[in-house]
Order: C-alpha cells, then structure tokens, then sequence
C-alpha cells in the first residue's frame, strides 16, 4: 500500500526558470489552470512550464490533490523590518497603493518622474513583507534603490550587476542582470518591483518576468508606450493598470513649473569647414550611386560599406559630422555664459557623448557621472553636488531616466539624440521640487544642422509647452 | 569572445552562414594578421584607443572589410591583453582632489571680468604647481582610467597570424549561435567528450540513436519546450570549443534572423574549423584526472579502463566516467559527479535506476547531499576528492554478489 502511495505522490519543482511536474497523468492535467501553459519533456520525463504560472498552478494542485501533492518550489522568505523610516504618502501615492493591493499586489502604477514612485514602492515593500526583488534599467539607478532601501529600512541590500552576484532577501538589480539570472534566483523572491517598467517587455528582458515564480508584481513607470506597442504585454508579465496620474495633473502641483529655453550656436570657421567637407563627401557618394540606382538609400549605403571603401568613406564621414556637432567648440562657450547667469546655482549638464562629457569637465573642472563611473565615486560626487559643494555636474546619458539628482534647477542638454520619452524624464531631473524656485531647461543646438531638427522633435513631446529662444 | 555587436552572418537561401576567412578569397589577410599583431606587440604603452585607431587605418583601402569585421579584431586582440587598469581608484581620487578644490572658484571663465574673475588658464597653473607638477600631467591623468584611454601593459598575443585568423573565424561561428534556438549534432565518435561538455555548459539533451555507433543528439534548455528562445545561445556558443575539438560530428543549429524567421547553420568537423581547446584525448575533469592517476593502471586485480562503453536505454544515455575490469570478467561502471544541484542528483539517480541491471557506482560529493540524505548502496560519498579504500571495498561487494548469484 504504502509502495503505490509513493508512486501517485506529484511533485512540482522549480528547474531553471520554468516549473516541472511529476507524477501526474495526462488526463488529470486539466484541472490545472493554463493548461496550454504545460508542455511534456521528454527529456526529463516531466510536464514543463514557465514559472510565471506558479502561484495559480500551486493553488489548484493543492486544491484538487491536497494529500498526495508535495510542493518542493523553495519559498521566499518573510522579511521582518524592525526599523521604518518612510515618509507620509501624499494621497495620490494613497490611492495608487490601495489599487495595487485591490488587484491582488498584482499591476502597474503610472506616475510621472519626480511625483514619488519609489515611496510607493518602499511602502508596497514594507507591507508586503517578503523577499523582494528590485529590476532597475541602468547601474545607477540599481545603486540608488540600493541607497533608498537602505535610509528607509536599515538594511544593506543585495547587489546582482556591476559585476556582483550578491543574492539577499532584498535584492536590487538591473534588467539586463535579471534576464541573465532569473533561472537561478526566479523562486526565492515574493515580490518582483520593476522600476522603469517600459524597459521590460523585449524580447529578451520579457524572460525576467517569465521565468520567476513570484506572486506579486509592480510595475512602476512615468512612460508606458513604446512605439513597438509591446507594452501591452506588461498587463500579463506584471498585472493590469491599475493607477494612473495624468502628466498634466503633476504639472504646476507636486513638479515645479519649468521655462525651455533654446540657444543655437554656430560652428566656428574650421569646424564647419570640416562639416561641409564630410557633408560632401557624403553627398557626392549618393548621387554618384543614385546614377545607377536611383531608389539608393542610406541602409543601402551602410550595406555595401564591407565592400567598397568609398561607402564606408561616406559612412565615417556621416559619424563624424555627428561628433563635431556634439563637439562643437562654441558649446563650451555657451556653458561659460549658462555658469555665469545662474552662479550658485545647481546645474546639470548633459553631454552627447563620453568624450563630450570629459571634455567639459576638463575645461571647467567639474565632476562627471559616466557609465563607468564606480560606485565610490558616484555617491560621493551625488552626495556632494546634493549638498551643494559642487554646483555642476556632467553626465553623459546615464543620468537619463529615474536617477534622482537633489535641487536641480537648471539642466542644459548639449548634445545626444533625444526621443520624446528621454525628454520626459531629463526634463523631471530639472523638475524636482523645491520651494517657488522655477527650473530652467537650456537646449544648446548647432545651427543648421541636423541637431535642429531633433530639438524640434524633442519639442513635440506635451511636456514641453512654451519654449523661449534666446541668444545668448 | 565576441558580442552579438560584431556579428557578421549572411543570411541566403534558409542558410545562415557567418563570416569566414577562407584561403582562396582573404589570402592577404595573412598580411594584416601580422600588420595587427605588430600594432599590439608595438603598442606598449599606449592607448586602447589609438591601438583601435591604428587597426581601422590598416583597412582604410580594404575594399573587402566591413566594419563590424574591423571591432571584432579589435575585440579579439583585446582579449588576449592586459591594460592598465585603476584598481585601486587613483584617477578618481585625484578627480574628487581636483574638482573639490576648485569647486570655491566656478566657475572658470576664459575671460575674467569683475563679476567673474577665476581664470581657467591661471587657476589650472597654480593647482598644478600646488600639486608639484604642471597642468598637462594632470589633465592626462585625470581621466586614465576611462577605458578607452586605459594603457596597454601586455600583449600576450596569438601564436601567430593564422591562429588570429582562426580564433576570428570561431567567433564568428560562436557569435551566430547567439541567434540560436536549438542544436542539433550527428555523432559518430567522442560522444562521451560532447555530452560531458554539453552538460559543463548546462545544456540539457534528446538522444537517438540512429544505428550502432551513430547519435543524434538535440541540445537545448529547460524553456525550450515551452517557446523558442534565444536564451540558451550563449551556452551552445560556450560549448562550440569543444565540439569542434571532437571527431566525427556534424552541427545543424536553427537561428534566428533579424526578421524574425528561422535560418539554418551547418557545420561539421570536415569544415576546418580550428579549436582553441586541445582535442578530447587530452583533456578531462581535474576530480577524474586525479582519480586515475592514484589508481594507477591496475589494482587488486580490477583493471580501469577510461573510455568505457556508451549506455544506452529509450531516451537515456549513460557514459560512466571509467570502467572497471576483473581479472574473472565482472564489470563495474562508475560515474563520479562534481558539483550539481540537488536536481541533478535526483535525475542522476533516475537514470542509474534505468540502467540498474549493469553494475553501476555513483561518486557524490557530500556537500550535495542534503543534511539526512539516506545515502543509497550502490552511491559512494566523498568530501573533496574520491578514496580509493572505500572504492575497493565497493566494488569487491558488487564482484562477490555477482559470482555468488551466478
């Protein structure tokens, strides 16, 4: 008796990501939810599928075969936090909180950049009370929830990414990291909060979600589109809307008001010498291919630059039209004016490139925050620059999305392509509030160029209302 | 090994085919192999950026060079040298130093006025001085950590200009199995060698056998079953080295291309490629490799034969690590594990059930067991490395059972 016992036992295991049952017949699969979730492996003799479906799975098998069903998916383990230190919530961080909890802690909560996302979060986290897992896009930011966790919990998180693989109840991570390592740690976390969760849905990064068994999700961002429309997936890898506050709704109430001021340059006499030079280099490879071909395009161009040195010609001469934009001499001059108009002032700079940002803070000895920058550094540089010891700080596009830069009332963007999503949420960098003081954002373009055209396009983003020119 | 940025494969025809050096068409490769070598043996001393820029320059008038082709050179001779590097955050310091002690004076202007009278040129100079050295110095130090700009300390290089060749094309093959789904391998010799690499690389496999000596054997991960996924690409293009080291094989892998449709990539040990790893004769785990070696040859009358027989049973294969000869004819399997999960052990232990009517010894570190386990007969548990005492006595039970049952 005991033997035939044994043999009817069903067992769920977590396998590297995905869920493997055993010792259940065919025919009594359908009681099961997501049946078509389940896939038999021949391999290991076993029916398969994604973790993402443990909570429903577990609930069902321990309903229907709750004697002979054993559950060997390691659990996450309960948090206990002795030690509090969150600040109120405003009401509507209230509301978008109890939404989540209604939903079953299950949804996405959109707020705009610099209207408290984190505090939502922190306060999820502090009631949930479970092993927790924080995606963040970039190092950065993974730092930065490292630093909030710790002022508002006492505790020293774990860190996977920057080259670390340090695994604690409370872990915080970048997307990248998490799609790399989910199969390891995809059971021991209860709750799963992805920051800037438009970065989730691709085609890789999706794995994360998928391949975790955690049962409860947030989903945390200020833009939800993307232009691939694979956004709508987020309703199924994390759970449904479940709050939303309008852009304008943050404007003017718990951002400051801000002014977009454009200043146009001019290339000096020898780099547009050079840019004319490329421009016509460029232009005479098309027209000369445009003979023979007259639909030749610019993806053809690149194509055939494995073959014909005169196209790669062409193409270096297009990046280096590209970089003396970015690099363009009489930026640096404007910078001189921009410090001298808002002295004592907090200032951030965004540069288009590493070796714009490096160059500025050469010239006016100012400290940079790069993609390499080490953690050490980093705070001590954001510590400083918040405690106003530092009155600039350069960035390259690290500083793009989320990072919160303390009291910044003055950004100036001199270089990098931005899309309407980027200009969000450099602009709630300057949007942070503090005081009556209004934010000022300066738009340094070359003239005549290319760059032009796309501070137009940053323009058509509703965040930007008003926009003064100026010549300085 | 290259990133998925310096992939070159050109999709025809449902074929996926990656970039490849061959003698008949790049025969004047040879000459830039060496040209780019001499840059990096010459190159002591300077900047990761300008060895780059000195490689670009080699092919500005190579009509056949794509510039992916270009950075995956750069990539490979990278890998293969050791830069200056900061460990211990000097340039960071020196940046907090600097910028600390001019952050009274900002802003530094090129032009000083009443308002603003902190003059960037004289201010520098009188940092510089204060530091014991002059503006250059420290405009140059400043950022030496940024790695473009890091140093080169050492090229220990390839053994010569057709190994460089040969690694680029391997990764270029590794780089294309990024794309790849699943892989599927037709094996004739070393089976034992590719399983064991395949399992190294946390592969999971399907195995048919397709006459006496002939497998095929379909390589994937545990998601694939549920949906096609890249995920595991990276570790079929970990395992490729050792594959290409084997005999007797033949490679079809399905990729993915860049519009979403499905192309195929063939390869077969007649192909040419050269592997970096020695070939299988040559190479096995440390724990094995120890283990015969204080065996010895021959022992108490049980001779060890390395190499053993392929198991095989349904969709279950079994490749004991070493196999164990009596002077009076009994044979004994053993399989020695390293360092696998608590799932592995149990699928391990499947799999010894299924072949139960050979004589069969499994060698289990103790760390992998769980506090309790009940350890079974045929199992034999060691701390850090086998013992040949308990061993002996092992496989002298499964000996005496053998010819009393007879």
């Amino acid at each position: 008796m005991a033997d035939t016992e044994s043999l009817k036992r069903i067992s769920l295991s977590f396998d590297r990501g995905t869920l493997l049952l055993k010792g259940l017949e065919h025919k009594d699969l359908p009681s099961i939810p997501g049946l078509s979730a389940w896939k038999w492996d021949v391999r290991v003799g076993a029916w398969r599928c994604d973790a993402i479906h443990y909570p429903p799975v577990r609930a069902a098998l321990n309903n229907e075969f709750i004697s002979s069903f054993l559950d060997d998916v390691p659990q996450p383990v309960p948090v206990y936090w002795p030690k509090v230190e969150l600040p109120e919530l405003r009401p509507e961080q209230t509301y978008a909180l109890a939404a989540w909890r209604e939903a079953g802690c299950r949804g996405q909560i959109i707020m705009p950049t610099g209207t408290g996302k984190t505090e939502v979060a922190l306060a999820a986290m502090s009631e949930a009370r479970i092993a927790t897992l924080v995606v963040a896009p970039v190092r950065d930011l993974m730092y930065q929830w490292h630093r909030r966790i710790l002022a508002a919990f006492d505790y020293d998180a774990g860190i996977v990414g920057d080259n670390l693989y340090n695994i604690k109840p409370i872990t915080v991570t970048t997307y990248d990291s998490a799609y790399i390592h989910m199969d390891k740690m995809g059971a021991g976390f209860g709750l799963l909060i992805f920051d800037e969760e438009h970065h989730l849905p691709g085609k890789c990064r999706r794995e994360a979600a998928i391949l975790s068994a955690a049962g409860m999700r947030l989903g945390l961002t200020a833009t939800l589109e993307r232009s691939d429309g694979l956004h709508i997936d987020l309703d199924w890898l994390i759970g449904p809307v479940v709050y939303r506050m309008p852009f304008e709704k943050a404007k003017g109430s718990t951002l400051a008001d801000f002014d977009v001021v454009r200043i146009p340059v001019a290339l000096n006499v020898s780099e547009q010498a050079a840019y004319d030079q490329c421009s016509r280099v460029i232009r005479q490879f098309i027209t000369s291919r445009r003979k023979d071909l007259p639909n030749y395009t610019w993806q053809d161009l690149c194509k055939e630059s494995g073959e014909d040195p005169q196209a790669r010609h062409a193409q270096k001469a297009y990046y280096f039209k590209q970089s003396i934009e970015n690099r363009a001499a009489e930026k640096l001059r404007v910078l001189d004016d921009i410090f001298r108009l808002h002295n004592g002032q907090q200032i951030l700079v965004f540069a288009g490139s590493n070796a714009m940002a490096i160059e500025v803070s050469k010239q006016f000895l100012v400290p940079t925050i790069l993609s390499h920058t080490r953690k050490r550094e980093r705070l001590a540089v954001l510590e400083d620059f918040a405690e106003g010891l530092f009155t600039v700080l350069v960035a390259n596009r690290v500083l793009d999305e989320g990072v919160d830069v303390p009291e910044a009332k003055v950004a100036v963007v001199i270089g990098g392509q931005a899309s309407t999503r980027q200009a969000k949420q450099r602009l709630g960098r300057v949007l942070r509030r503090s005081g009556n003081a209004r934010a000022t954002l300066y738009e340094v373009v070359c003239e005549n160029t290319k760059e032009v055209e796309r501070s137009r396009k940053r323009r058509r983003s509703d965040a930007y209302e008003r926009t003064l020119h100026r010549r300085v | 090994m290259l990133t998925s940025e310096h992939s070159i494969v050109e999709f025809k025809a449902g074929q996926a085919i990656s970039d490849r050096l061959t003698q008949s068409k790049h025969r004047h490769y040879m000459d830039y192999a060496e040209e780019m070598l001499s840059v990096y043996r010459s190159g002591i001393g300077q900047q990761r950026r300008s060895l780059h820029r000195q490689i670009e320059t080699l092919f500005a008038d190579e009509p056949d060079c794509p510039v992916r082709r270009i950075q995956a050179f750069c990539k490979l001779l990278d890998d293969v040298s050791i830069f200056q590097t900061d460990p211990s955050g000097k340039a960071a310091r020196l940046r907090l130093q600097v910028f600390s002690k001019v952050a009274p004076l900002h802003p530094l202007v090129q032009q000083p006025d009443r308002l603003f009278e902190h003059d960037e040129k004289r201010i520098k100079a009188h940092l510089a001085e204060e530091l014991g050295t002059v503006w250059e110095q420290i405009e140059q130090a400043l950022y030496a950590d940024v790695i473009a700009f890091q140093q080169l300390k050492k090229f220990e290089g390839y053994s010569g200009p057709s190994a460089l060749l040969s690694r680029y094309n391997v990764a270029q093959l590794q780089a294309c199995l990024y794309r790849a789904e699943s892989m599927t391998v037709v094996v004739t010799d070393d089976l034992k060698t590719i399983l064991r690499y395949a399992k190294l690389a946390r592969l999971l496999h399907e195995i048919e056998r397709l006459s006496s000596s002939k497998y095929r054997i379909v390589f994937s991960g545990p998601a694939s079953v549920l949906r096609k996924t890249r995920r595991y690409g990276v570790n079929f293009a970990k395992f490729l080295p050792a594959l290409l080291a084997c005999r007797g094989w033949k490679m079809t892998a399905i990729v993915q291309t860049p519009w979403n449709t499905r192309a195929k990539l063939a390869v077969s040990d007649n192909d040419g490629f050269t592997s970096h790893l020695p070939s299988p004769q040559e190479f096995d785990s440390r724990l094995e490799e120890n283990f015969a070696c204080k065996f010895g040859q021959e022992r108490d009358g049980w001779l060890l034969i390395r190499e053993g027989d392929i198991l095989y049973d349904h969709q279950r294969t079994f490749v004991p690590d070493f196999t164990f000869r009596h002077h009076d004819g009994t044979e004994v399997f053993l399989e020695i594990v390293g360092f696998w999960t608590s799932e592995y052990l149990a699928h391990r232990r499947e799999v010894l059930r299924q072949f139960r009517q050979h004589r069969m010894l499994i060698a289990v570190p103790e760390k992998s067991l769980r506090e309790g386990a009940s350890i079974p007969e045929r199992m034999l548990v060691y701390k850090t490395a086998l013992k040949i005492g308990p061993l002996m006595k092992a496989l002298e039970t499964l000996r005496t059972r053998h010819t009393t049952s007879m």
